[in-house]
């Protein structure tokens, strides 16, 4: 619906009239209609652009994703799998002071889980001392014995990292969830910034952001610098990215980062190895490959050594692994670290391996396995968050206050036939952003995952994806739930404050 | 006592495949009990064989045959001797209290936990009710019962049951191979919170003794931790514990960790599976003639679009 549908309305600036102030974190105000320092700027361009404008600009910014074929899909609907993932032209701000302590945070985390892994599947001294149940590891089922004693290139078993993490109402950020195995989305992040640009140039320019889209070179240079040592005589290591197909979910996404990296997109019937050694088949012949990004989940990787029905693997590709000839990254059984019971451990094993404070907390978790915890979360089920441990992408769970008597029966019935399979947060109130939705700035909750890259060296690209529950009210921003995403700009330094005057001057021009 | 081993595995296909790859556990093991004195394995057509000791501590060998062909054989040869029994191991014999401790000391969960064929049912927790098991008497004592009851509750029968079968066909017909009676007595001492796991190998066959698994055949048995005894074995097919009969090749949480061979292949056909085992004294003179050739047949699949894909090689049962 558009305001020009509705004749009976006169403003034609887009207002704030039916923006809500929530008790939880507003991004943009400090009190109703103050706005943050580092916002004022783009307050004040979206009192002052018209709001025919703003529409059009969002209906540009909409073809662009429908031209450039920006989808996701989403399981389990029978109408149309493939969507236009859903984008929002207000971006989300973030001061370069803030950014400081999420790239420290984030470094530290994934530095110590890199640890965590090299050691549960090496000498198992966190498992030992007891820090962490052995019991909790073996019964995760992500948890690959098959790594036991084998040793990955510079031990990084993470190397691309994708962490939610959300605003808690005092303004500080938690870690909600790592995403260690294949996260996804990253492409979404490049494609909000390059339709942003071309949005608002001029808005972009003057406030200062870092740029973004160095991210496929980033990667590209990570994946490189974890060539197998056995390999590292060749001047040139070939590396593909390897992709289950057309039906993935995030298909479009992997074909996004192989042309912009310039490797080769593969799926698994591409692949066959020989003596240890895996080889692309190409039009020329075989071809020796060095360093695979994959993006196919470890159960699928190899119907050999895994599950013997994927068809989606390659046969013998564990043992080229093992034999060092190849490098997988994200490493295999990564899985076991962000296991969301485990993931109640992470503020205790960054003490464990770097003695170091956690920088960013995590939010507050219920082990169902724990019994005084089980009783307390089931006496409070509709005000709890209950998660599937080994589940991602908002499947697999329950939001207390959004769940019906049955709902919660159910689920009550799970968590007490499986407790190991389920853990149980108090409903987080995640921060409030500005949207625009249908003309007009309404408030709607947002996350962000940031992504890591781990190789030689740590790499952060400044900013990540912001996700937002587009569905008033809801708190689950997953694509696959209803979710979108906005741009998301960390400044380059202070605040945004001293360009407030030079941006002022931009919308007398404009307007 | 010494023992000379062989084990002929062979594929048939028809029409042929291409890119077979193949991990194979035949190696048997040395350790305290038992010691491989040598071992040697040729593949058919020729490949390239690698080797890499897997999570268990068994040695895998793997190759891969890129090119067409109708038949694959592996040919394993070995010569083990295994060690008498200690006589006074029942000395050791510890109590509950004495076990849990040490089972809590050291790293036995990955043999207390469920795994792909042994896990609780309702039928195994019928079982259980059945055979009245709890935790009483001695840990020893009380497995030693336990192996018995197995026997005497189960009936003996080939091809009732398949490889992959779970154990809830076995526990419904009551009767089964091998493989079953193992995986049906792991699930169960696993629930006494005894660490207990599954032992791929071969059985000896006296002419004196009437065992009820046949020669000619992989044989398969568990073996619970027993505090300072160590893992102790016990074979509930035969109403056997653990002897100098038993050649042990690996060692895991059950039959989906140990497979004698696994593999997989590309192309659109019938296959046949045929097994041939031998096991005699090293003295024995060379028996004129070979046991029986075990034969399992499948029909190829129809889907004409599964040429590109990879096909599961069969499996042995462990009888």
């Amino acid at each position: 619906m558009t305001a020009t549908a509705q004749p009976s309305r006169i403003r034609v600036q887009p207002s704030f009239v039916r923006y809500q102030y929530e008790t939880a974190y507003d991004e943009m105000f400090s009190a109703p209609g103050v706005p943050r320092e580092h916002y004022q700027a783009l307050h004040r361009t979206l009192l002052g652009m018209p709001q025919e404008e703003l529409l059009k600009r969002q209906q540009a910014a909409d073809l662009t994703f429908l031209h450039e074929g920006i989808t996701f899909t989403v399981y389990g609907s029978k109408e149309g799998t493939e969507k236009i993932f859903p984008n929002d032209l207000v971006p989300r701000i973030i001061p370069s002071i803030e950014w400081a302590k999420i790239e420290k945070g984030l470094t530290q985390r994934l530095t110590a889980l890199n640890m965590f892994l090299r050691d549960i599947y090496h000498e198992g001294r966190i498992l030992s001392e007891g820090l962490i149940p052995r019991e909790l590891v073996y019964s995760c089922k992500h948890f690959r014995r098959e790594m036991r004693g084998l040793n990955v290139p510079r031990d990084t078993y993470v190397s691309i990292c994708g962490t939610d993490l959300v605003r808690l109402p005092d303004g500080s950020f938690a870690v909600l969830e790592d995403n260690l195995r294949v996260p996804s989305g990253v492409s979404y992040m490049l494609a909000n910034r390059k339709v942003l640009k071309r949005v608002f140039p001029t808005m972009f320019r003057d406030y200062g952001v870092w740029p973004v889209d160095h991210y496929p070179q980033a990667l590209l240079a990570t994946l490189r610098s974890l060539t197998p040592e056995n390999c590292q005589y060749r001047q040139d290591p070939t590396t593909i990215l390897l992709t289950p197909g057309v039906s993935n979910s995030a298909y479009f996404e992997h074909t996004f980062l192989a042309q912009q990296m310039g490797i080769e997109l593969v799926e698994g019937r591409d692949l066959l190895v020989h003596d240890n050694v895996v080889y692309m088949r190409t039009t020329a012949g075989l071809r020796r490959v060095d360093v695979i990004y994959r993006r196919v989940d470890d159960d699928f990787l190899d119907p050999l050594c895994f599950r013997p029905d994927s068809i989606l693997g390659v046969p013998g590709l564990f043992n080229a692994y093992r034999a060092g000839n190849v490098t997988l990254a994200n490493a295999i059984g990564t899985g076991v670290a962000d296991d969301k019971a485990v993931y109640a451990y992470v503020p205790e094993i960054i003490k464990f391996y770097l003695n170091e404070e956690a920088i960013l907390p995590n939010v507050p978790t219920f082990l169902m396995t724990n019994g005084k915890h089980r009783n307390h979360v089931l006496q409070n089920l509709e005000k709890m968050v209950v998660k599937a441990v080994g589940e991602s992408g908002g499947y697999g769970m329950l939001i207390g206050p959004h769940s019906t008597a049955q709902q919660r029966e159910e689920f009550r019935a799970r968590v007490l036939a499986e407790p190991r399979n389920y853990i149980a947060q108090p409903t987080l109130s995640l921060s409030c952003a500005p949207c625009l939705i249908d003309g007009e700035v309404e408030s709607r909750h947002i996350d962000l995952r940031p992504y890591i890259l781990m190789g030689e060296k740590v790499t952060l690209v400044p900013g990540g994806l912001t996700r937002v529950a587009l569905r008033k009210g809801s708190l689950v921003v997953n694509s696959s739930q209803g979710g979108g995403s906005k741009d998301t700009w960390v400044l380059r330094e202070g605040n945004g404050e001293d360009r407030v005057a030079k941006i002022t001057s931009f919308e007398r021009k404009a307007g | 006592m010494a023992y000379s081993v062989r084990h002929i595995t062979r594929f048939r296909y028809e029409p042929a495949v291409r890119e077979s790859v193949m991990e194979v556990r035949l190696q048997p093991r040395t350790d305290m009990r038992q010691r491989c004195l040598s071992f040697s394995l040729d593949v058919t057509p020729r490949a390239n064989i690698m080797v890499y000791r897997d999570f268990f501590g068994n040695a895998v060998h793997h190759f891969d045959i890129p090119g067409q062909h109708e038949v694959v054989e592996v040919a394993a040869q070995a010569i083990v001797e295994v060690l008498p029994p200690t006589p006074s191991l029942a000395t050791y014999a510890c109590d509950w209290e004495e076990l849990d401790e040490r089972v809590a000391e050291g790293d036995y969960w990955e043999m207390l936990l469920p795994s792909h064929f042994a896990r609780p049912t309702e039928l195994l927790e019928k079982l259980r009710a059945e055979l009245k098991l709890r935790r009483q008497g001695n840990p020893l004592e009380l497995l030693q019962e336990l192996n018995t009851e197995l026997y005497e509750s189960f009936e003996y029968a080939p091809n009732t049951t398949k490889v992959d079968s779970p154990i809830d066909d076995a526990l419904e017909a009551r009767r089964g191979v091998c493989q079953d009676f193992a995986h049906i007595m792991i699930a169960l001492v696993r629930q006494l919170k005894i660490p207990c796991r599954y032992v791929s190998g071969y059985l000896y066959h006296e002419d004196k003794v009437k065992d009820r698994s046949p020669a000619g055949a992989t044989h398969a048995w568990v073996e619970a931790y027993l505090g300072e005894m160590g893992w102790v074995a016990f074979d509930p097919t035969n109403n056997l514990p653990g002897c100098e009969r038993h050649i042990r090749v690996a060692v895991g949480r059950d039959y989906a960790d140990v497979p004698p061979t696994r593999g997989v292949y590309k192309g659109e056909a019938a296959s046949e599976l045929s097994v041939l085992v031998s096991v005699a004294p090293i003295d024995a003179p060379e028996p004129e003639e070979l046991p029986p050739v075990m034969v399992i047949r499948s029909k190829p699949l129809n889907s004409a679009s599964s040429l590109a894909l990879d096909h599961q090689q069969q499996q042995q049962q462990q009888q």
